[in-house]
């Protein structure tokens, strides 16, 4: 099976990276969207179904905080998993992105088997 | 914290993020004398991180801008004739925070800090007092420095961390 994957960061050369190694990783992938911040993301999400969500935390406008905020205020957004991409590892702020609806996250930097596993984790796809 | 412990971890986390992120084997440091900052100004691309917490400080990463264009290129896929100066300076953002990160992560001072967002700076910006670590990567020298306020250590802020 392949999914479709949203990714949410203000950086045009993170979004491409992460695009880059989700597909070398070998992870399935139908259909890869993109977003510069929450709000461009949540515009994407009424048009478009995705499978998995990846995210930044620190972006202008509507950031990573908000943007999970929305996604668990939205009845038919809210079952998304999301996966949280940050260098931002400090245990207080994981915890609360985790309480706010996220089911994974990824520090930066990461090799692309961690993103992978991670995808592969929260979306119950079986282990080879 | 000492200079010996922040070099560590200043070397540490730009050879990490290299391997990881910019599949870069980037072990050998550069030598005790980095490149002169100056010598790059007109050429190179320096970006500034400042963090806000206990200690605050500021991190800074400085490379000639064809290191900065090959690095730019591996991270992107590209061959480097095709990376724009936007890919460049947005690669080397995010380079820098990763590597900002990176650092604090090791020297375990991540509990009340936050890293704002990646600035380019001028190249005289980049003379700043701190620890300073420059790695050869293989493309040319990345010169990462990082300075903290020095912290007041009473007995109470012992006995609390």
């Amino acid at each position: 099976m392949a999914y479709r994957v949203l990714i949410t960061d203000d950086s045009p050369a993170m979004r491409a990276f992460v695009r880059r190694v989700i597909e070398l990783s070998g992870f399935e992938l139908s259909h890869c969207f993109e977003a510069g911040d929450g709000e461009e993301a949540l515009e994407l999400l009424r048009r478009e179904w995705v499978d998995a969500i990846l995210t930044d935390i620190n972006m202008p406008g509507v950031d990573g905080e908000e943007f999970l905020r929305r996604l668990a205020a939205d009845e038919m957004l809210r079952s998304i998993p999301t996966i949280v991409i940050s260098t931002d590892a400090t245990e207080n702020l994981i915890s609360r992105l985790m309480s706010l609806g996220a089911r994974g996250y990824v520090t930066k930097p990461f090799r692309p088997e961690t993103l992978r596993s991670e995808l592969e984790r929260i979306l119950g796809v079986p282990v080879d | 914290m000492t200079d010996t412990a922040n070099h560590q971890a200043l070397h540490g986390a730009v050879v990490e993020v290299l391997e990881k992120m910019f599949f870069i084997d980037a072990g050998d440091e550069a030598g005790d004398a980095p490149v002169s900052d100056t010598a790059l100004t007109d050429l190179g691309v320096f970006v500034q991180v400042a963090f806000h917490g206990d200690p605050p400080g500021v991190f800074h990463m400085s490379l000639a801008r064809d290191v900065a264009t090959r690095i730019a290129a591996d991270f992107l896929g590209l061959d480097a004739d095709s990376v724009t100066a936007e890919q460049v300076n947005d690669v080397a953002k995010e380079l820098a925070n990763m590597i900002c990160g990176a650092v604090l992560s090791r020297l375990e001072s991540r509990a009340t800090l936050r890293l704002s967002t990646p600035d380019l700076v001028d190249g005289d910006a980049a003379v700043l007092p701190g620890t300073v670590c420059a790695v050869e990567t293989g493309s040319g020298i990345l010169t990462a420095r990082i300075a903290m306020e020095k912290r007041e250590c009473s007995p109470t802020a012992k006995s609390a961390s």
